[in-house]
């Protein structure tokens, strides 16, 4: 239950902040929207691609 | 339109302006506007000594890098710093004079002054809200000289006029988020962008029990949350005074949050900027400027 609710948390602010980001290069809300979502999921890939690097390097380093 | 320097619109104006901006009013005073330079220099002065009234001394214990009276020799360093006016005390030291003369009035190394720094005032919160809104009034008056700068040497005659003063959108922006582009004429994308940067705020106080922008227990946070005036002057006033008897679970998440926040506005009001510069400097695209 924490775990999920640290994710959703995780989930909503990192769209938030793409909102922000990805604003920059565009003139109105609409196409910010659209172009926010995909960006959010791409972090979210590479937020996941983050965490299994970090559990590898640690299980090679530290170990099970 | 006017579009002489798109080619190279990054193009800055120089270090000298850059650190003529530290003092409010200098760049309105080299452009020739007198009264421009005399209000500028009046509105920081005022605001930051109506803040350090309150704090006084409170400065140097909410400083980056406080000059304490440890034997070590970055801590004499930054006591000779101090006592010559100039302690590391963000976002006041962009109101470098009145900055300096607040600390030249208030250094005391002796214990007893030292004990000072650490003794909480009555509604310290405002002192320190306005000492720190002193700063950064001072770096939006340095945006608009830079502003006026670029515009004197790449806006040709006769003057193009933009949407809106690109500064003045920044400062708005800074109290409320996504103002600054409603100004310069993009209403909708502002909106969305405050009510991205209000939301993360807002879930910082929500997790934090309102106690995650206060400059008295967590100073260095705060400088980053300050970048969201409206948020900060919020919290100066309703929250900050609140009594904590017990640290909330979530405090750490609280103060992360409201912090993301400050920065996320730092964009917003980048952009905001941006956006009022581009309706008398377009950027063109690649193609367009081979062309």
């Amino acid at each position: 239950m924490n775990l999920l609710f640290r994710l959703g948390v995780y989930v909503v602010v990192l769209f938030l902040i793409a909102i922000v980001v990805v604003g920059q290069h565009h003139e109105n809300a609409r196409d910010t929207l659209r172009a926010v979502v995909g960006r959010t999921g791409r972090w979210i890939v590479w937020s996941f691609v983050l965490v299994a690097v970090m559990l590898g390097l640690e299980i090679v380093c530290i170990g099970w | 339109m006017v579009i002489r320097s798109n080619l190279d619109p990054a193009r800055g104006v120089g270090m000298a302006a850059f650190f003529a901006g530290f003092v409010p009013g200098l760049l309105q005073w080299q452009l020739g506007q007198k009264s421009r330079a005399m209000m500028a220099f009046a509105s920081c002065t005022a605001l930051f000594f109506a803040g350090w009234v309150i704090v006084g001394e409170r400065l140097f214990y909410w400083s980056l890098l406080s000059p304490d009276t440890s034997n070590s020799f970055g801590s004499t360093v930054l006591q000779g710093l101090a006592s010559i006016g100039l302690p590391i005390a963000l976002p006041e030291l962009l109101n470098l004079p009145a900055n300096a003369l607040g600390s030249i009035l208030a250094f005391d190394v002796t214990p007893m002054g030292e004990r000072a720094w650490r003794l909480p005032r009555d509604f310290e919160h405002v002192g320190a809200f306005l000492t720190g809104a002193s700063g950064m009034l001072s770096a939006f008056w340095a945006a608009a000289g830079h502003w006026d700068l670029r515009l004197r040497r790449d806006g040709g005659t006769p003057e193009p006029v933009p949407s809106a003063n690109p500064a003045l959108c920044a400062a708005i922006s800074w109290l409320v988020p996504g103002l600054g582009h409603a100004k310069a004429g993009q209403k909708d994308k502002g909106m969305l962008m405050g009510a991205a940067v209000l939301a993360v705020f807002a879930l910082g106080l929500l997790f934090s029990h309102g106690h995650a922008v206060d400059r008295a227990n967590a100073s260095v946070w705060w400088i980053a949350q300050n970048l969201f005036g409206g948020g900060s002057l919020f919290a100066a006033l309703m929250t900050g005074p609140l009594r904590m008897e017990q640290a909330p679970p979530h405090l750490d998440l609280g103060v992360i949050l409201c912090t993301v926040a400050g920065l996320m506005n730092l964009v917003v009001m980048i952009d905001a900027f941006t956006v009022a510069e581009r309706s008398v400097f377009p950027v063109q695209k690649p193609t367009e400027a081979a062309s």
